[in-house]
């Protein structure tokens, strides 16, 4: 007798509903994200121009080899690793910094750190617009704070400097994303036994000594998710900084790549060169990714 | 006989009720001088007179674009009417994104328009793709009042004149600096560098699409002044930063002598006290030129157009016929102060009266010339606003940033 796998109606119950409920989220996924991301990989392969459609057909990895000699992407590699890796920097140092004062008791902490995440909530495009006029040359607040306080002459135009433009844009991005760090690793201090702290004052241990022999430990895993969450941000979130701030400018000095891509794509219509740059840059998400993913199931199995 | 009757009038009821049920999409940027909402008015209007119901969509012109782009890529048919940017002509039309006006047109119709307006809209068919809804030409604008303080009898006919006169001005402290340039990395800078070529008889590519902008003297020498700018102390160094919103407020503000490009709205923003300190002061002379005798202007015209996705073309046709027509078109010209269509309209003695220096706006129009058109524009624009920054913050010389420039887009040599 030949055995029958079971079908949609014919298996129990639980499982029937299991499926039904997954089914839409299912749905949902393959719709919304598979099906772009299988779609988005043909792209690469093709030479895709919708201005010059007469140019257009199967090119294979053509679009990766240019990618690897067009010196504005590579230039845009090079931008996003600097605001990358000095943003995620400093917004640990300053996020755990801040963590370990708002941990202490003193009047009005519970109202610091409602407030403290205030910056992290903002919408992305109104933080872009707000630093837009901040740093503007002419009526700034930047420049007024600065002038009034006697450290500048006259007003900079911060953003029309290289090195100004990328620094005043990592600054925007730490105010903006340090408080996620804050709450995250104030959290984690609230994990760590009083006790443990106390009898390492006891045994004559200093503050510095505290935090590195038993604070930083205990909170170390968090302390990583944070700093990989923050690196896969800076390259997804900070589009709409770039855009409304700077525009990549000058002269590509803050072209990060997800600006790149922008351009190829939507304005220089050259979908199948943007889908290539697209894809080398989720290959370059997939190694912090990984990492994010396993620190995350060991945070949680531990 | 009474039935026939009954079933042409079941007929007519239901024709006239699908009629009247047409509804059109519409999109296209926000007009910067359309304070009042005189466009949105307009469009009422038509729905009143048409029985064609408008959902009229109005942004700014970058969020219009990147809708655009991604709709018209994916074939859609959500608008039925669609902003037409003269910068998008050529990768538009290569594309096969939008109709050919001509079997929609009455015979005749554009008899009387500008006929550059009409020229940057036709295909290299003879079909034309676009009527013009903003004449956007754009004019030299210079403090009068600034000028006579500084005992300076006539506006500038050249750029090394601007140069001198500013440096006047500057030194008696009656303006902060000559001029502002919108300089920052965005589309408006490839506008301005367009604009610096013409006023010295430049010119980017060919019709064949050969580079002419690395090999040209006329582009080097307008390279090499817009760098002068800088290096004079008479351009603010914040241009750089600048688009063209700031550098208008900063002339309207008095911190600047002239206006290299302003919009034909600037006079009418210039009387009103709520935007600006220089009430009274502002005159229309000239576009200066890299030598005595030469003058040109930017034109950059937007389109009403019908996307090939459209299900309603026949409504889409008369909903730009009646924007564009003589009697809106005036009426916006009497509301808003946008610039007409219709050459008649520039001696029409109530916008005449209305608008007295368009005497000086029609002497400079005859100059006027539109972007490079060409497939790749967005490519070039892409590179242009890169190595012109390069260029104007000195990290490139400008002969070697042309150079520059034609290395990165050698793909598209001879296409036009």
């Amino acid at each position: 007798m030949r055995l029958r796998s079971p079908g949609f109606l014919t298996i129990d119950e639980p499982r029937r509903l299991g499926i039904t409920l997954v089914l839409p989220s299912m749905i949902i996924v393959f719709g919304f994200l598979l099906f772009p991301f299988c779609y988005s990989l043909v792209l690469s392969l093709l030479n895709y121009d919708l201005a010059r459609p007469q140019d257009n057909g199967f090119v294979g990895l053509r679009n990766y080899g240019r990618l690897l000699q067009d010196r504005y992407f590579l230039n845009a590699v090079v931008q996003t690793a600097v605001f990358s890796s000095v943003s995620v920097v400093l917004e640990i140092l300053l996020g755990v910094g801040i963590a370990l004062v708002m941990n202490r008791d003193f009047p009005g902490r519970s109202l610091l750190r409602a407030l403290i995440i205030i910056p992290w909530a903002l919408p992305s495009i109104v933080n872009a617009s707000m630093w837009s006029w901040i740093l503007n040359a002419n009526y700034g607040a930047l420049n007024a704070l600065l002038t009034q306080v006697g450290l500048l002459h006259a007003y900079k135009p911060w953003i029309a400097e290289p090195g100004w433009a990328m620094a005043t844009l990592i600054l925007a991005n730490v105010w903006k994303e340090t408080p996620f760090t804050v709450i995250l690793v104030l959290a984690a201090l609230q994990g760590v036994p009083k006790e443990l702290r106390e009898a390492a004052v006891v045994d004559g241990a200093g503050a510095v000594r505290r935090f590195f022999a038993i604070t930083l430990p205990m909170i170390a895993q968090i302390v990583m998710i944070c700093a990989l969450l923050q690196m896969i941000w800076s390259l997804l979130h900070t589009f709409e900084l770039v855009y409304v701030v700077t525009r990549g400018g000058p002269f590509n000095s803050t072209d990060i790549i997800p600006m790149r891509i922008y351009w190829q794509t939507f304005k220089g219509l050259r979908f199948g060169y943007g889908a290539a740059m697209a894809y080398l840059a989720a290959l370059a998400l997939l190694v912090p990714s990984l990492f994010y993913i396993r620190s995350a199931y060991r945070a949680t199995v531990e | 006989m009474k039935n026939r009757l009954l079933v042409s009038l079941v007929f007519l009821l239901a024709g006239a009720t699908l009629f009247a049920q047409t509804s059109l999409t519409v999109i296209f940027p926000k007009h910067e001088a359309d304070l009042s909402g005189s466009f949105a008015a307009r469009v009422k209007d038509f729905e009143a007179a048409s029985k064609i119901t408008v959902n009229l969509i109005q942004m700014g012109w970058d969020d219009v674009n990147n809708k655009l782009t991604a709709e018209m890529a994916s074939g859609g048919s959500a608008y039925d009417v669609v902003e037409f940017d003269n910068g998008n002509v050529a990768a538009w039309l290569g594309a096969g994104w939008v109709e050919p006006l001509d079997s929609y047109m009455p015979k005749g119709f554009t008899n009387g328009m500008i006929p550059g307006l009409l020229d940057l809209f036709t295909g290299a068919d003879g079909k034309l793709y676009g009527i013009v809804w903003n004449n956007d030409t754009r004019f030299f604008f210079y403090n009068a009042d600034m000028l006579k303080r500084a005992g300076i009898a006539a506006p500038p006919r050249t750029w090394d004149e601007l140069i001198s006169q500013s440096k006047t001005l500057m030194s008696k402290g009656i303006a902060k600096y000559g001029m502002a340039g919108f300089w920052k990395a965005e589309w408006a800078l490839v506008n301005d560098l367009h604009f610096y070529i013409y006023t010295y008889g430049g010119k980017i590519v060919d019709n064949r699409g050969t580079f002419l902008f690395n090999k040209d003297p006329a582009t080097l020498a307008a390279c090499q002044e817009m760098v002068k700018f800088l290096k004079e102390g008479v351009m603010d160094p914040a241009s750089l930063t600048y688009d063209q919103e700031a550098v208008n407020n900063i002339f309207l503000k008095g911190d600047t002598a002239f206006l290299n490009q302003g919009i034909p709205g600037i006079m009418a923003y210039a009387q009103d006290p709520s935007r600006s300190k220089v009430v009274g002061q502002i005159k229309v002379g000239l576009v200066p030129g890299g030598r005595a005798g030469v003058s040109a202007a930017l034109t950059l015209p937007e389109a009403y157009a019908i996307p090939k996705g459209s299900k309603n073309k026949a409504a889409a046709w008369k909903f730009i016929e009646y924007m564009t027509g003589k009697t809106v078109n005036k009426k916006l010209a009497q509301d808003i102060g946008i610039l007409p269509i219709w050459t008649e309209q520039y001696t029409d003695k109530d916008l005449v009266k209305l608008y007295p220096y368009w005497a000086d706006f029609s002497r400079q129009m005859g100059t006027a010339r539109g972007l490079s058109v060409l497939t790749w524009y967005n490519n070039f624009v892409d590179v242009a606003i890169t190595e012109s920054q390069k260029m104007l913050s000195g990290a490139l010389a400008p002969q070697a940033a042309l150079n520059e420039m034609a290395d990165l887009l050698k793909d598209y040599a001879g296409k036009p």
